[in-house]
């Protein structure tokens, strides 16, 4: 688990583990068991979070918070003025796209720290040619 | 599955049997749930408890987050 960040998580791959139902929680399930070294970002929490409150209640966002502090191979990425530049500058190349602040950042990080895949069942991670793992054989 | 048998306070029973109703789950599926939560089912790797957690019945759930945090567009 140490070394090198091997891979970008979004949102979707936390919700993805978190939700039975999903199509790919077999997959996120599988990853998470046996993680590399993962990075992410606190906007991602933040969606998680709000996922959990718009969807559920409030103790469920706090267990979803409980699980981001027990990935222990997730290091959360601060989100300050620069990522805000960076993925401002990627908002407006895919200005065609309904892409969200949240994704344009994990874009930027992706690009900035050279991160060549990403758990993501989102396309939009995908824009810039990073490796989304749903599409991996 | 291993059959055992349990004794709840009326209250402890009447709050399961209500929480299991709103979940629209059997209380013998709520009462596992809870020890899953309960128990240090791995201690390598403790987020593995969080593993479907939730069961939302939706099989494209985490591919429409944006619309649940954000909203839908009119």
């Amino acid at each position: 688990m140490a070394g090198r960040t091997d891979a970008y998580v979004d949102t979707s791959a936390l919700i993805a583990f978190a939700d039975r139902s999903d199509t790919y929680h077999p997959l996120f399930r599988r990853l998470f068991a046996a993680p590399p070294s993962l990075l992410t970002t606190t906007l991602v929490v933040a969606e998680g979070h709000a996922w959990f409150l718009r969807r559920y209640d409030r103790t469920k966002a706090l267990v979803f918070m409980s699980m981001i502090e027990d990935m222990t191979p997730l290091t959360v990425a601060a989100v300050g003025p620069k990522e805000q530049l960076g993925a401002t500058d990627l908002l407006r190349r895919f200005s065609d796209q309904d892409l969200t602040l949240t994704d344009a950042v994990g874009l930027h990080l992706m690009k900035a720290r050279r991160l060549r895949r990403c758990w993501s069942t989102d396309r939009h991670l995908g824009l810039t040619g990073v490796s989304l793992v749903v599409n991996e054989r | 599955m291993i059959r055992t048998q349990i004794s709840l306070s009326e209250g402890e029973y009447s709050a399961a049997k209500r929480e299991a109703a709103r979940l629209g789950i059997s209380l013998a599926e709520l009462l596992r749930r809870s020890l899953r939560t309960a128990l240090p089912v791995n201690d390598i790797h403790p987020w593995m408890r969080y593993a479907g957690m939730v069961e939302t019945g939706d099989a494209r759930s985490s591919q429409s987050i944006d619309d649940v945090v954000y909203g839908r567009k009119d």
